[in-house]
Order: C-alpha cells, then sequence, then structure tokens
C-alpha cells in the first residue's frame, strides 16, 4: 500500500456516495422492495408454524379479490385507511407527527354519533351533509387540542396525540356506558339511527357516497399541498421552519393548520364508518385505522395518489386475512404483523435510497 | 373509617406507589441512557409490549420467572438492535424509525400471542404466578414505613439501586462523561478519537433491555397475565417522565413515583367502589402526562443533540 | 523531542488524496512540517485546507497517500491514533460542550485507567499549563460562561494535555477580536520555543505574514507552492491563492447620503435566557449609503438583524421603515413594507433546500400577485419568474425546476439576492453575506451591493470581516455586547480604532 511504483495498477473500488436528488422511480423500487420483503418474512412466518404459504396467501387473495363480492369489501375497507393516510400525508408533509389519527376517527365517529341521535327527524340531504361537516369537525378540534400545544408551547405532538388516543377511548367508552348505550345490547354499543342518517349508496350495493367523498378529499389535499398558498406554507415548514419564519410564514398558525385539517380527514373517516357502514357507535369502531393511516401515507410516499394505492393494499390485506384464517388457521394478526415489517423495510429503503454504488478509480 | 384503616389505606396506596412507578421507572431510565448518548427512542411502548410477551411466554413455558425476566431483556435488546441498526448505523429519522418499532411490536407481540395461546380455551386465563412481595428483615418491621418501603417485590428494589447506579455512571465515571458529551456534542470526543457509535449503539440496546424488563415487571410481578393491551400507553408516559425528570436519574425517580401514585390511587379509588365513572380515573394518568408535558417544557436539561443524526464526513 | 532541531522534518506527507463522492477535495498533496516551526496553510474557503488538516488527524482517512511522523510511516484510524503520535488540532467551530466544565471538555474521551473521570488531577495540571502561558483560567468554569477568546485557550489546552508534538489551527482566529488574535500569536510563538511545530490554517493574508515561517498555498484542492514567509509578499501570496490578480478594493464612486430610509430608535431585546442582547441600539441608514455594522460574531449582530425583522422579540424602542413605525408587526407586514433581508446562515434560514428554484424564488411572495390569483398560485408566472431571474442574475441551474439543493454556495446566495432584491424595496439588509463564498462571488456580492446604494437604496451590511466593511461602507458602526460602541465615516476611521472598539475598549478615543 505505501510504496509508489513506476508501473501504477489502477485499480477501482466500490464506495458509496451520497445522492443529492431523489430518482421517483427509485422510491418506488424502495417501495415495491419493502412490499416484497414484508410478504416474504409474513411466507416464512406462516410456513414456521406449520402452514402452507402459498396456500395461505392464495386464501388471502381471493378473500380480497377473488369474487366481485370481495372486492366490493377490500373497497370499503380501504376507505377509512385512504382517509387516515390524507390525514398522515397532510401532517407529515408539515413534518408535524400526528399519530393520533386514530383518537381522531373516533372524535368523527362521536360527533356523528351525537348529530345522527340528535338530528334524527331531518331529511336525509341536510343531514348527510351535517354529518360531514360534524365528523370533521369532530377530529379538528381533537387535534387541534395537540397542535395547540405544539404551536404555542412547543409541547411533543407525538406524545400529546398518543395519549389523546387513550382519553378519547376513556370517553367514548363512558358515554357508550352512560348515555347512548342500547338498551337491548349487553354490549357497550349505541342504538341503530334512523336511516336519514345513512351515506346513500352506491350502485345498489353496500359502497355509499363514502368511496366517492375520500376520493374527492384525494383531490383537494392534492391541489391543497401543491397549488394553494397555504399548502406551500405547510410544506415550506415541513422542510425547514426557520427559513419559513425568516420569510415571514406564520409558523404557529401553519401548524395548528395544518392539525386541525389532519385531523378533520381522520375524523370524516371515523364519520364515514358510521353514516356509510355501520350506522351504530361501537367501541370496536376502528380497528387500528389510525396507526395503519400512517402505513398508508408512507407507502404511498406522502402522496395522496400514492396512497389510494397504498390503502388498496393494506385493505386488501385486512379484508383478505378473515378467509385465510377461516381456510389456513392464520390468525388475523398476522396482517399486523406483516404491515409492521414492511413499514421497517420502507425505512431501511427510504435510507438506503439515498445512497448509490459507484465504482471510484484508485490507485494503488 | 376509623384511624387503623385510613393508616392502612396510605400504607397501601404508598406501596402501590413504588409497585405502579417500577415498570415506568425501569424505561425511563434505560430512555435516560439512550437519551443520553444523543439517540431518541419513540418505541420504548413497543419495546415493553414484546418484553412483557416474552417475559411472560418464556415464564408460561419454563415456570420460572426469572427466566422471563431474561427473554424479557433478550427481547428488549432485539427489538432495540433493530432500532440503533437503522438510526445509528443507517442514520434514519429516528421519529419514524422510532414509530415504526411501535407499529412492528405491536403486530408481532399480537400475531405471536395468537399463535401461542390459541390452545389455550379462553386466551386470557393464561397466567404465572407472579413475584412475590419480599420484607427485609427488621427494616420491613419498622412501623409504617418499613411497610411500604422495605416490602416490595425483589425488581422494585433493583429499580431503585439502578437509580443510584445510573446517577454514579453518569456523573462519575468517564464513561458517564463520555456519554453525556456525546448527547451534548458528539463531535467534541470523535475528535478524540472515541467511537461514538459503539456507545450511542450500546446506550441503544440499554434502553431496549430495560424497557424489556419494565415490560416482563407488567406481565410477571403486577398482572400474572398478558393481554395485546397490558402496557397501555406506559412507555409512552416514560417519555414523559424522562422529560419532566430533566434528563436526570434521581428526579426521573420521583417523576416515576408521581405517577406510580396516581395509578395506584385510581385503582383503589375504583376498588373502595366510590361512585365515580372509573373511566375518568383511568384516563388520569394521561391526562397528567399532558399537563407535565406542557409545564415541564421549560426544563433545560435536553441533551443538546438529541435526536440528530451524528455524521462526521460529507 | 527535547532540543530544537530546526532542520528536522517532524511531519513528511506524500502524494495525498481525498475525494468526497465526485468532488477531489485533496490532489496529490506534498507537505513538510519542521521542528519549532510555525507553517501556514494559505487558501480561500474550500480550497482543501481543512480537509487535509483532518487527513493528518485521523478524522479523516485519505484515499491514497502516505504520512510520517518523526521518519516513521503511520496510519491513522481514528484522531487517538493522531494524539499518540503528538498531534493535536484545534478546530475551527469549536468543539465544546457549553453545559460542561472547562475541565470536563479537556478530560473527557482522553484515555486513563480506572472508572473513575480524574477531574481532580486534571484540573491542578489545567491550572498549571495556563500558569506557564499566562492565561487566567478557573478549571470549574462552564464553557458557556468564557468569553470566546477563552474558549480557544480550552481548545488549545485540550490538546496540550495529551502531550502534543505537532499542533495544528484551524482558522483560529475567526471568532477572535484583533487583540485576542495577537495574544494567541505570542502563545503559538511560546509553544514553539519548547519545540512543538505549528500548522496554521487561514485565509487572512496579514496573519499569514505576521505569524509563519513557512507558506503552503492551496488552491483548489491542489498545492500551488510551498514559500518562506521572508522571501515573499501579499501580492504574490494572493495571486497565488486565487490564481489571477486580485481586486482588493471594490470600485466606488463617492455619494452624498439621501432621505432616511430606516431608523432605529434606542432599541432594546433579551434572549431566552434574560440577558439583555441589545441594549439602547440607535441607527439610521440612508439612501445611497452603505452602513457597515461591524463586530464580532456573537456581540448581537444576528439578534439586531433579527429583531428589525420582527423575529426576535423587543423590549423596548422604535424601528421606523420609510417614516413608518415597523415595531412589533409580524414579519411578513415588515418585509412587504419594502425591506430585502438575506440572513447569514443561507442554508437554514434563507433557502428551503429541498424545493425548486422556482419555489425558492417566491418564498415570502406566496400570497402576492401575480403568484396568486384567487386561493390557488399560478405556476406559469412563478416559473417565468423563475426564468427571468435566472437570467438577469446569471445563477448556475439546470432551470427553474431544479431542486434547489444542488445548487452551489455562490449560487445559493445569487438565489437569495434575486429573491431579495427582485420585490419592490427601498431598504437592504445584509447579515454576513459572503461568508464561505469564494472570491468571484464575493465581488459578485460586493458589486451589487454598491449598485443598490447607486440606485438610492440604503444598505446595511453587518460583517464580522473587517476587510469587507472598510472596503464596502460608507459609515460604519461597532457593535460591542449588544451595544453601538461607535460610528464613524469610513475615511474618517482606522482598523485599530474600529478593532478596539470591537474588542469593547474605549479608553483613548476620542
Amino acid at each position: 500500500m505505501t510504496s509508489m511504483n513506476n508501473e501504477q495498477v489502477i485499480k477501482t473500488k466500490l464506495k458509496i456516495v451520497k445522492q443529492e436528488i431523489r430518482n421517483p422511480w427509485i422510491d418506488l423500487l424502495a417501495v415495491l422492495v419493502a412490499l416484497v420483503a414484508g410478504l416474504l418474512v409474513g411466507a416464512v412466518v406462516i410456513v414456521s408454524s406449520g402452514t402452507d404459504a402459498t396456500e395461505a396467501y392464495g386464501a388471502l387473495y381471493e378473500g380480497a379479490f377473488g369474487t366481485p363480492k370481495a372486492v366490493m369489501q377490500t373497497i370499503l375497507q380501504a376507505t377509512p385507511l385512504l382517509f387516515t393516510g390524507l390525514a398522515a400525508v397532510v401532517a407529515f408533509r408539515g413534518k408535524i407527527w400526528n399519530i393520533g389519527g386514530e383518537g381522531q376517527f373516533l372524535a368523527g365517529a362521536m360527533m356523528t354519533t351525537w348529530v345522527s341521535i340528535k338530528l334524527a327527524n331531518l331529511p336525509q340531504p341536510i343531514l348527510v351533509p351535517i354529518i360531514i361537516l360534524a365528523a370533521m369537525t369532530g377530529g379538528a378540534v381533537w387535534a387541534g387540542i395537540a397542535g395547540y400545544l405544539r404551536a404555542k408551547f412547543r409541547v411533543n405532538e407525538i406524545i400529546v396525540t398518543v395519549m389523546l388516543n387513550y382519553i378519547i377511548e376513556f370517553i367514548m367508552s363512558y358515554i357508550l356506558q352512560n348515555h347512548w348505550t342500547d338498551p337491548k345490547s349487553s354490549y357497550p354499543q349505541s342504538i341503530s339511527f334512523a336511516p336519514t342518517t345513512y351515506f346513500p349508496s352506491l350502485f345498489d350495493s353496500k359502497l355509499h357516497i363514502g368511496l366517492i367523498l375520500v376520493l374527492v378529499m384525494v383531490l383537494l389535499v392534492y391541489l391543497l399541498l401543491w397549488k394553494t398558498p397555504i399548502g406551500y406554507e405547510i410544506r415550506a415548514i415541513g422542510v425547514n421552519p426557520v427559513a419559513a419564519k425568516f420569510k415571514g410564514i406564520n409558523v404557529t398558525r401553519t401548524i395548528l393548520l395544518t392539525m386541525l385539517v389532519s385531523g378533520a380527514l381522520a375524523g370524516l373517516g371515523g364519520g364515514t364508518e358510521i353514516a356509510g357502514v355501520h350506522h351504530r357507535l361501537r367501541l370496536d369502531i376502528s380497528a387500528g385505522y389510525g396507526f395503519t393511516g400512517i402505513l398508508v401515507a408512507m407507502m404511498g410516499q406522502l402522496n395522496p395518489f400514492g396512497a389510494i394505492v397504498a390503502a388498496v393494499f393494506f385493505g386488501a390485506l385486512i379484508n383478505g386475512s378473515y378467509l385465510m384464517q377461516i381456510k389456513s388457521q392464520v390468525p388475523v394478526a398476522l396482517v399486523h404483523s406483516i404491515q409492521g415489517v414492511i413499514l421497517f423495510f420502507l425505512v431501511i429503503a427510504f435510507v438506503v435510497r439515498q445512497y448509490r454504488i459507484r465504482k471510484v478509480q484508485i490507485d494503488e | 373509617m376509623s384511624d387503623i384503616l385510613q393508616v392502612t389505606f396510605v400504607v397501601s396506596l404508598l406501596s402501590g406507589m413504588f409497585r405502579m412507578a417500577a415498570p415506568i421507572l425501569f424505561a425511563a431510565l434505560g430512555e435516560l441512557i439512550t437519551e443520553r448518548s444523543g439517540v431518541l427512542n419513540l418505541g420504548i411502548e413497543g419495546t415493553m409490549l414484546i418484553g412483557g410477551f416474552a417475559g411472560f411466554l418464556a415464564t408460561y413455558n419454563t415456570g420460572s420467572l426469572w427466566m422471563g425476566i431474561l427473554w424479557a431483556m433478550i427481547a428488549g435488546a432485539l427489538m432495540s438492535t433493530l432500532l440503533a441498526f437503522v438510526v445509528v448505523l443507517l442514520k434514519a429519522d429516528q421519529t419514524i424509525a422510532g414509530l415504526t418499532i411501535n407499529i412492528f411490536a405491536a403486530g408481532v407481540s399480537l400475531y405471536l400471542f395468537r399463535v401461542t395461546f390459541a390452545g389455550v380455551a379462553t386466551q386470557n386465563l393464561a397466567t404465572v404466578e407472579t413475584f412475590e412481595q419480599i420484607p427485609i428483615p427488621l427494616l420491613s418491621k419498622i412501623p409504617f414505613f418499613g411497610e411500604f418501603l422495605f416490602n416490595q417485590h425483589l425488581l422494585t428494589y433493583i429499580v431503585i439501586a439502578l437509580v443510584i447506579l445510573i446517577h454514579l455512571f453518569l456523573y462519575k465515571s468517564k464513561y458517564g462523561l463520555v456519554l453525556r458529551t456525546i448527547g451534548d456534542n458528539p463531535r467534541a470526543v470523535d475528535m478524540k478519537g472515541v467511537n461514538v457509535t459503539v456507545y450511542q449503539f450500546l446506550g441503544v440496546v440499554f434502553g431496549g433491555v430495560m424497557a424489556g424488563v419494565g415490560g416482563s415487571f407488567l406481565t410477571l410481578a403486577s398482572a400474572g397475565l398478558y393481554s395485546p393491551g397490558i402496557v397501555a400507553g406506559r412507555g409512552w408516559i416514560a417519555l414523559a417522565i424522562v422529560i419532566l425528570g430533566n434528563w436526570k436519574p434521581v428526579n426521573i425517580m420521583f417523576a416515576a413515583l408521581l405517577f406510580g401514585f396516581l395509578d395506584t390511587f385510581q385503582l383503589q379509588v375504583q376498588a373502595i367502589g366510590v361512585a365515580f365513572p372509573y373511566q375518568i380515573l383511568v384516563s388520569l394518568p394521561y391526562v397528567l402526562t399532558i399537563v407535565v408535558l406542557v409545564y415541564g417544557r421549560a426544563k433545560s436539561g435536553a441533551p443538546l443533540a438529541l435526536g440528530n443524526p451524528y455524521l462526521r464526513e460529507g | 523531542m527535547s532540543a530544537i532541531q530546526d532542520s528536522s522534518v517532524v511531519l513528511e506527507v506524500s502524494n495525498l488524496n481525498k475525494c468526497f463522492g465526485n468532488f477531489v477535495a485533496n490532489d496529490q498533496i506534498n507537505f513538510n512540517l519542521t521542528a519549532g516551526e510555525i507553517h501556514c496553510l494559505l487558501g480561500e474557503n474550500g480550497a482543501g485546507k481543512s480537509t487535509f488538516a483532518k487527513c493528518l488527524y485521523g478524522a479523516y482517512h485519505q484515499d491514497t497517500g502516505t504520512v510520517k511522523v518523526n521518519g516513521f510511516d503511520v496510519k491513522f484510524n481514528s484522531p487517538r491514533d493522531a494524539i499518540h503520535h503528538g498531534i493535536g488540532m484545534v478546530h475551527q467551530h469549536f468543539v465544546l460542550v457549553p453545559t460542561m466544565t472547562v475541565v470536563e471538555n479537556i478530560v473527557v474521551g482522553v484515555e486513563k485507567s480506572g472508572i473513575s473521570t480524574g477531574i481532580k488531577d486534571a484540573a491542578k495540571k489545567v491550572v498549571a499549563l495556563s500558569e506557564k502561558f499566562g492565561v487566567e483560567l478557573d478549571p470549574h468554569a462552564l464553557v458557556a460562561n468564557l468569553a470566546v477568546g477563552q474558549q480557544q485557550w480550552v481548545e488549545i489546552l485540550k490538546a496540550l494535555f495529551s502531550g502534543v508534538e505537532i499542533l495544528i489551527l484551524d482558522e483560529p482566529t475567526a471568532a477572535l477580536t484583533p487583540q485576542e488574535s495577537e495574544q494567541l500569536f505570542s502563545i503559538i510563538k511560546k509553544m514553539t520555543m519548547d519545540g512543538t511545530s505549528v500548522i496554521f490554517i487561514t485565509h487572512k493574508l496579514n496573519e499569514v505574514m505576521q505569524v509563519s515561517d513557512r507558506i503552503t498555498i492551496f488552491r483548489k484542492g491542489k498545492k500551488v507552492g510551498s514559500v518562506k514567509t521572508s522571501t515573499t509578499n501579499k501580492i504574490e501570496l494572493a495571486t497565488l491563492m486565487v490564481g489571477r490578480g486580485v481586486h482588493f478594493e471594490v470600485e466606488k464612486e463617492t455619494l452624498e447620503p439621501g432621505t432616511l430610509v430606516m431608523e432605529i430608535r434606542d432599541l432594546s431585546a433579551s434572549s431566552k435566557d434574560k440577558r439583555e442582547s441589545l441594549k439602547s441600539i440607535n441607527l439610521s441608514i440612508y439612501q445611497n449609503e452603505i452602513l457597515g455594522i461591524a463586530g464580532v460574531g456573537g456581540n448581537g449582530q444576528s439578534e439586531l438583524f433579527d429583531a428589525i425583522i420582527g423575529i426576535h422579540p423587543i423590549s423596548g424602542g422604535n424601528i421606523y421603515l420609510n417614516g413608518d413605525e415597523i415595531t412589533r408587526l409580524k414579519t411578513a407586514k415588515i418585509l412587504g413594507k419594502g425591506l430585502a433581508s438575506i440572513p447569514s446562515d443561507r442554508m437554514t434560514q434563507g433557502l428551503l433546500l429541498e424545493f425548486t428554484v422556482a419555489e425558492n424564488l417566491i418564498l415570502g411572495s406566496q400570497w402576492v400577485s401575480p403568484f396568486k390569483s384567487g386561493i390557488l398560485l399560478k405556476e406559469k408566472e412563478i416559473i417565468k419568474n423563475a426564468e427571468n431571474l435566472i437570467k438577469e442574475y446569471e445563477i448556475a441551474t439546470s432551470g427553474p425546476e431544479q431542486v434547489a439543493a444542488r445548487l452551489s454556495g455562490g449560487n445559493l446566495q445569487k438565489l437569495i439576492l434575486a429573491r431579495e432584491l427582485s420585490r419592490d424595496i427601498t431598504c437592504v439588509m445584509a447579515n454576513c453575506p459572503t461568508r464561505g463564498l469564494d472570491v468571484g462571488a464575493i465581488e459578485y456580492v460586493h458589486q451589487r451591493l454598491v449598485e443598490l446604494r447607486d440606485q438610492g437604496i440604503g444598505v446595511m451590511l453587518i460583517s464580522e470581516d473587517l476587510d469587507e466593511i472598510f472596503n464596502v461602507a460608507d459609515r460604519i458602526a461597532v457593535i460591542y455586547q449588544g451595544k453601538i460602541m461607535g460610528e464613524f465615516k469610513t475615511n474618517q476611521t482606522s482598523r485599530e480604532q474600529i478593532g478596539l472598539l470591537m474588542a469593547g475598549v474605549t479608553e483613548g478615543i476620542k
């Protein structure tokens, strides 16, 4: 190594170099790699518990897309995930870590319940818009608490939103037991609501206008983030709050606004789930939709259109897992593991994609 | 209530305070060391969950509580090694990575729980014998104080001892000095040839081991059973306690005792059947956490480089 | 190494190469250092001096090339190996922990047996070393409470503590007053008497001539020459350093100041730790005039800048822009009234590096037509604006859609200038606008500032570089510990006078 001979041997070695710009194709590849890795780990887990992985995954696919009814069910399952996913997209673009999608979802559901009970006599065309507004308000208020504390006192929004998730579960449990209780049921749930509160259905199926609503929201979120000054400001505080402040962007207000919009989207998810599917409030109204929303946003690259694909993927995973459990006795909970693994690989892939391997010449 | 009953009530309150504080304190002390190395581990909640499950499973199968603790430590170490790999070596965003650990842990533990206890008729019936309280001879006979200070689980004694040990480590040993420096300005010791990566890696893994033990305290010393919701936000509360304790071990202990007291208070109030919605009582620790964050924010003891990945070149 | 051996080579470097990605930071560097000499590494920012020094100190690993210490081949895997070989380094940006004491900063990470911190013994040694060099220092003082000069001494002590034979000083005078620099030079000279060799990195020609025995000049990663100080002069050095003749002076005609543009009256402010950061500041900025604010960094310049644009809370006083009071208004309002602000830190305060060039060029104007109509942004106008400004300000970029992070430092500054100066403005505030730029970019910025002045705009130039102040400003105000120490016409004052005021010395000045 030390001697310098006259005959220089040109050698190359591989060097890892940090990439400055992001390539969308590499981003997509990163997502796909994470996805495949997640499913592979899932397969290993299935096999190690003594079940045939192809059979289990076959059942999962069949359950998700095998019949028109299954496809419809998958879409229904994807809808709340897309709402909470959009909520995370908006917040994370501003680097506001709203982990309270779950709580905001429940807040929206509770507001919907309240309106549905109180105003059941109104005609459907009037009541439905009220429900939409109420659900968004519920989610926005619940997120607004964390947003206000973060904006005003710089209190870590992650811990606060997580705490708010717990708190609202207890509030909901209290109200369900004491005020909105269905006397005919031993399980804490509300009475069934009047048909005036139902979201109109689409194509005479279980599908409802919530689907249209969520797709409109996708478009609105896209327009908000990339085509309006407000969205510009949200993204600006996300990449560099100091520079934003130096150029007169009101960071405090933008943080609060981001949380309100994010919460409203999650809340609308909760409202849609009530008014479109269950027509009553139950303790288990959200099967971790708030948390899965984080995954949807991450896998969708914090892009609202990407979130559609991600929501359908996770919706299919959840929906298909029921048939998988019946057919191959693999517990539904496997899906949660796979989600965790995918997210884990996503994080790694996001880091790794910033680098590329280059050949560099060295002389030895 | 007669005087004697009142004393009994107070003693059981204070005794419960230590018992309820211990698991949070384990996790918070671990997180303290992690954060002092400049790394924020937001995955404490999930690590406690995995630790609690691994501990319970090991004890359930072997009958040995200490095997349970050992496996809880191993599980915690594995979980945090994953985190250390992405944040210390790959320099990934610590917030996202920490959240990932939580989602990952929740999914994995739930799945394993369903698979392992699928055969048991009602899953919640799978129980183990918990740790016994160990009265310290003579000291436990001290009236009043002895009854709650010296009549605890062995793990509780251990965690209090750890408070002192970690204090000595941080402020009296050269390794502690290096660790604190890394949390404030890693370059300062990197430029003296200290391997920052090793310290940060070990700091994260230590935090994971402690969170694992904290989780297993819940299953093996408090409940004697496992349920997917058993940690119930205690990992997040541990994070808040580190802030409230201003990143100092003794202060963190007092902060943990405050939460332990509140927790045991609400349980005792429920137990004596006060006509009050239990939901409000149960949610008190979570509300207190938010209050603590608002009022504890002015503290200035946070490691200056907390959460920033350390890169020398580039 | 007891006796002084004048000609003995203690450090020899052959063909050292170091790349970062595609960028060649050091290209075939040969270098030697003899015992007891002060050897300057001279070069512009980014010439590769610091990278070279970090390779010698084991903080970076060279790609190829050999290093010999006292005649033996060495290979440093970490700074610890370098320290073992008696090499110490004081970094350009201090690497101290402000929340810890002097002695804690010194002993941390130093190899020793046992597990205790060894504070007590170390404190004694620190006191002894300080006495030897005639410096006063309490080993148990918190570093945060020390003056900058003392902090630098702590950095040097860190090297001395482990027994240093070769000391590398990277831009050691950057944060010092002229007087503190003098003290540093005398300490260094004392050290060389004991046989210590010093590598002194700087881009300041005056210092080089004053302190060094020998000079090695770096340009764009290459060594362009090595000369004895006694056989060279500043002009030759500057030409070697830049690769062409240098205008030391900015050409500008004399102009009479016009009407008052900005007035600051009795402005006071406090920082978060309740310390008074600005004390009753009075300043006026006129049309056709550049007001230079001279001072050592950290004496309230940033607070002044931030207070004017409404970011730093104001505790008393008033600010007027074109006669309108702007005290405590929202930042957006203040900037909208015709104030251009060029912050000191381009990357963190001035730009959104992840955004495109076009997006950066409307930062702050996102609510203003023609960039917005109704509730939507007008993409066409935003792109058109960018295309025009890229041309006008000669910004080297592939186009409006390029991500700002890809631009070089000089072009990033042009991006900020383009954005700020293209607005409808009457006053410009620039805080260290040439920091870290190469000579070409510095000239560009200076010319732009003078052009603005000629157009009748009031300019406030905050700078830590006295050369720049004397070059560009028409009037100079000196700031020290949040106070204006004095104000002079540039042609009626001297560097000595300004230097003393920068150090807070007022005695003996009229």
